[in-house]
């Protein structure tokens, strides 16, 4: 964070009324984004429903290996998350060595989730599915599995940005643990938004 | 955080995510057997985020107030999106052929 | 960083051109930013409306100059029908995007929330201009459908599938216009977003020592109410928007049925549904409705009680009115849409809170109707226009209790009934609101005052105009007269023709009044009288410090509150009026 906020972040004692929520400025902040996120997110699972409750030939394509690639990018989010919270503590804790490099591990989980993604999105195009084609039926399939895992791909690389950025900030001492929680509210909500896209996208969708 | 939450340490943390994880595999697995159940996915999905948001985002943590503005805002909008789901089913019976 | 080195300042004085007046970090300056693009963007519009209106009555008249804005819309200057369309697409959309919610709420609300909370500027600076040049560039690429050869867009500020997303093939200006369109608006959620989140925390998080979230005034309430409605609503257009994008460029098809037809060419589309767009884009529509009048409602309220010298019958229910028009605005969507093959029961539950929905707006009405009883109000111009918003805000919702009844709307929608119920509640009140605190803020935020004569003239014509121009669309539309056709020249509607032809000449000279404000506002900047600090004798933060304010607002002081701010007319009190920022004891009541 830049030196503008900073005034706003040392609230300056005593002349100022106490924060409602008793949280940073930027903390409330991330917190909306979170819920406002949350609900674009929303709307466009719930055009998905729309979309797949009007169409009468919706295919499940799914097959065992890709809900199990699923499966194991869960792990890999969820176990991010854990490791973005290792850093925090240990930011909290003043040991910055290890918050830095617990912040890289959650990077580098961010990252190959994104490969492992890819790799998903790749196995479905060399089968045929593109943005508004696939060999079993509904067109809009694609679309919305790509419109939607492609959004929160999106989300998850600004993360694996945002989180590399603030740790080199955090080493090179321009960043505290302030930082490194909101970021890691950022890192949770992107997981948690993983969380209704198995079920909704890949579970439904799977072979039975 | 205050000096009693440093103290408690990570093991709730820990406990909660291997709660998670437990659920995405049953999830995974009772897909496998039964196949997949709406209602039982989207229950485990809340469920997850629920905890995710209360543990790993420290939410529970916070002052009750910060809750009760964000939790049930959203929800809100998300109870009202469901006004849509009457039209879409109705598009099957309308569908030209 | 360190917390305690940073007590007082957030960003030094802005040093140079660019960082002092282009990308300023100043709330102030970047509400006068948004004020000066809505300005631009009102009078674009209002100029299209005239085109439009003029092309209504003499269709085969050539309008000089015309020929130069688009060779294809209107080859000799005489207007297609397509063109008409594509101006009343960008007149709606500037308005509503551009004006209704930038001016009252954006401008206003960036230059005062921070003073009148008693903070330095808004809690993240960097930010605010990241909001207002998103907005910037949002605008910039509405602007570019002009200068598409086949035009702007002729979908309508709605843009309506699949009209808007089949492409090329449905009309001029759905190729390129139209993916113009579609950008602009999902800057202008981003924008929309980013701005929310600032004025959020700003207000929660930078309040002056006493100043509770009671003793804010009623037009800071306004904001903050607008920007908790403006977070999620803009979340909700900006997938919209992108799923439009995607069926527009790669082919998808979220909002086109299957089977379509267009231009004689079966579109190559399947599965979607244009009703997901309607459902997405009011699911948005109305709160925005809402963004855009709320803020005019706080404005309204905050300078009648300083030209009544006496507070509203109550602040508390005046506030819980404002949030329950804002809880209430996410229920009533679909009664956009009752005509548009909605299934019919959701239609009757979405009539239910529109009706509701009415009671706190008439519970405001009856407050600032009532607290006017027996007041001794001041005729400045700023309380004339104020007065004007409720009586057009009044005049404009009774015929929304006509519209809220699917059954008479079947009769009523898409007519000009219609466009005359919106255009009196939202846009002329909104407008009003924005005038009255024009008049009423701009000794503060240039230092000097306007004229008072001038402002007066302003108003009357404006009033009666606005009057003649959008009352007689009442009765045009019950007579059945649809609205977005461009000419009326056959059929039952022929006989219209002179309410047509009486409109339009009310809406060239309302039109033309406003040059008084855009004269007044401009010689008043620099010809004006100097103003005080307090010209108005008003009670809150923004006339305790000099006109204009310093760049950091209170000069590095952090002022105290210690009253309610609409402390008017105390019994037993040293002064007629008491500041918030007075340490007088006030008497009790007995």
């Amino acid at each position: 964070m830049s030196h503008a906020n900073v005034a706003v972040e040392s609230h300056a004692a005593g002349v100022m009324e106490e924060r409602p929520f008793a949280i940073p400025s930027s903390k409330l902040v991330m917190w909306l984004f979170i819920i406002s996120d949350a609900v674009t997110f929303g709307a466009i699972l719930f055009a998905y429903g729309y979309v797949r409750n009007a169409s009468a030939d919706w295919p499940t394509p799914f097959e065992a290996p890709s809900i199990w690639n699923a499966l194991l990018m869960t792990f890999i989010l969820v176990t991010s998350s854990l490791t973005v919270l290792l850093s925090l503590r240990a930011a909290q804790t003043d040991d910055r060595r290890g918050a830095f490099n617990w912040m890289l591990v959650t990077a580098a989980g961010g990252t190959l989730f994104a490969i492992l993604h890819l790799r998903e999105w790749m196995s479905l195009i060399r089968e045929g599915v593109r943005l508004f084609q696939n060999p079993w039926g509904a067109p809009l399939f694609g679309a919305t599995f790509f419109s939607i895992t492609g959004l929160h791909m999106a989300h998850v690389l600004a993360g694996v940005i945002a989180l590399v950025v603030v740790a080199l900030s955090y080493r090179a001492g321009r960043h505290t643990a302030k930082h490194i929680e909101i970021v890691s509210l950022y890192w949770h909500f992107v997981d948690v938004v993983w969380m209704f896209v198995v079920p909704l996208l890949y579970l439904m969708n799977m072979k039975h | 955080m205050n000096p009693a939450e440093k103290s408690r340490g990570m093991s709730t943390t820990y406990a909660v995510y291997v709660v998670i994880m437990t659920m995405a595999v049953f999830q995974v697995l009772f897909a496998f057997e039964a196949g997949p159940s709406l209602p039982l996915m989207l229950m485990l999905a809340v469920l997850q985020a629920s905890l995710a948001v209360m543990y790993f985002m420290h939410l529970g943590q916070e002052r009750p107030s910060l809750v009760l503005a964000l939790i049930p805002y959203t929800i809100f909008i998300f109870f009202m999106m469901n006004m849509i789901w009457s039209d879409s089913v109705r598009l099957l019976h309308m569908r030209p052929h | 960083m360190s917390d305690a080195a940073a007590a007082v300042q957030h960003h030094g004085p802005p040093q140079g051109f660019l960082r002092k007046y282009v990308f300023s970090l100043d709330h102030k300056v970047i509400g006068k930013q948004y004020y000066g693009l809505a300005l631009v963007a009102v009078f674009t519009g209002m100029f299209l409306s005239w085109l439009m209106r003029f092309h209504l009555v003499w269709p085969n008249a050539a309008i000089p100059g015309l020929q130069w804005l688009s060779r294809v819309g209107a080859p000799g200057g005489v207007m297609t029908p397509e063109y008409y369309l594509s101006l009343l697409t960008m007149h709606g959309t500037l308005m509503v995007f551009f004006v209704l919610t930038n001016a009252p709420f954006a401008a206003f609300g960036n230059y005062f929330l921070p003073i009148q909370i008693g903070a330095e500027d808004m809690a993240f600076p960097r930010f605010n201009m990241m909001s207002f040049w998103t907005t910037f560039a949002a605008f910039l690429a509405l602007m570019t459908a002009f200068f598409i050869p086949d035009g702007p867009p002729i979908s309508g500020w709605t843009a309506y599938a699949p009209l808007s997303a089949v492409g090329p093939d449905a009309g001029p200006g759905l190729g390129w216009g139209q993916n113009c369109w579609a950008i602009s608006i999902a800057l202008f959620c981003v924008a929309s977003l980013l701005g929310s989140l600032n004025f959020i925390a700003t207000t929660l998080d930078l309040r002056a020592k006493g100043m509770t979230l009671m003793r804010m005034p009623i037009c800071t309430w306004a904001w903050f109410i607008t920007s908790c409605i403006a977070l999620l609503a803009f979340a909700v257009l900006l997938p919209a928007c992108l799923l439009l994008i995607l069926d527009r460029i790669a082919g998808t098809s979220f909002f086109i049925p299957a089977g379509l037809v267009v231009s004689d060419r079966l579109q190559p589309h399947a599965g979607g549904s244009p009703l997901l767009w309607q459902h997405l884009f009011w699911f948005f529509g109305h709160p925005e409705v809402y963004i855009a009048i709320l803020p005019a409602m706080g404005i309204v309220s905050h300078i009648l009680i300083n030209s009544m010298r006496k507070p509203l019958l109550s602040h508390k229910v005046v506030i819980g009115s404002m949030l329950s028009i804002g809880f209430l605005s996410y229920m009533v969507w679909g009664h956009h849409m009752f005509l548009s093959g909605m299934n019919p029961f959701s239609a009757l539950v979405f009539s239910f809170p529109t009706l509701i929905i009415t009671i706190p707006a008439t519970v405001l009405t009856l407050i600032w109707l009532g607290s006017l009883y027996g007041s001794n109000l001041q005729i400045t111009t700023a309380s004339l226009f104020s007065l004007g918003f409720i009586s057009m805000f009044v005049s404009g919702g009774v015929s929304g209790f006509f519209l809220a009844q699917p059954s008479i709307d079947i009769y009523l929608h898409a007519t000009y009934f219609v466009v005359g119920h919106f255009h009196l509640v939202m846009g002329v009140a909104a407008i009003f609101g924005i005038f009255a605190g024009t008049y009423f803020w701009f000794p503060k935020m240039t230092g000097r005052m306007m004229n008072e004569t001038l402002g007066k003239i302003h108003f009357w014509f404006t009033f009666v105009g606005a009057y003649c121009i959008f009352m007689p669309f009442h009765y045009l539309g019950l007579a059945g007269n649809v609205r977005r056709y461009s000419s009326f020249v056959d059929d039952f509607m022929a006989p219209l023709m002179p309410v047509h032809k009486f409109i339009t000449i009310a809406a060239l000279f309302t039109g033309a009044v406003q040059l008084v404000f855009l004269f007044n506002l401009i010689y008043s900047r620099f010809k004006g009288a100097p103003a005080p600090d307090n010209p108005w004798n008003a009670t809150s933060l923004e006339w305790t410090i000099p006109s204009p304010p310093p760049w950091d607002n209170f000069g590095g002081k952090h002022p105290v509150v210690y009253h309610d701010p609409y402390q008017y007319g105390v019994e037993g009190a040293s002064a007629d009026f008491i500041m918030q920022t007075s340490p007088e004891k006030l008497p009790e009541k007995s």
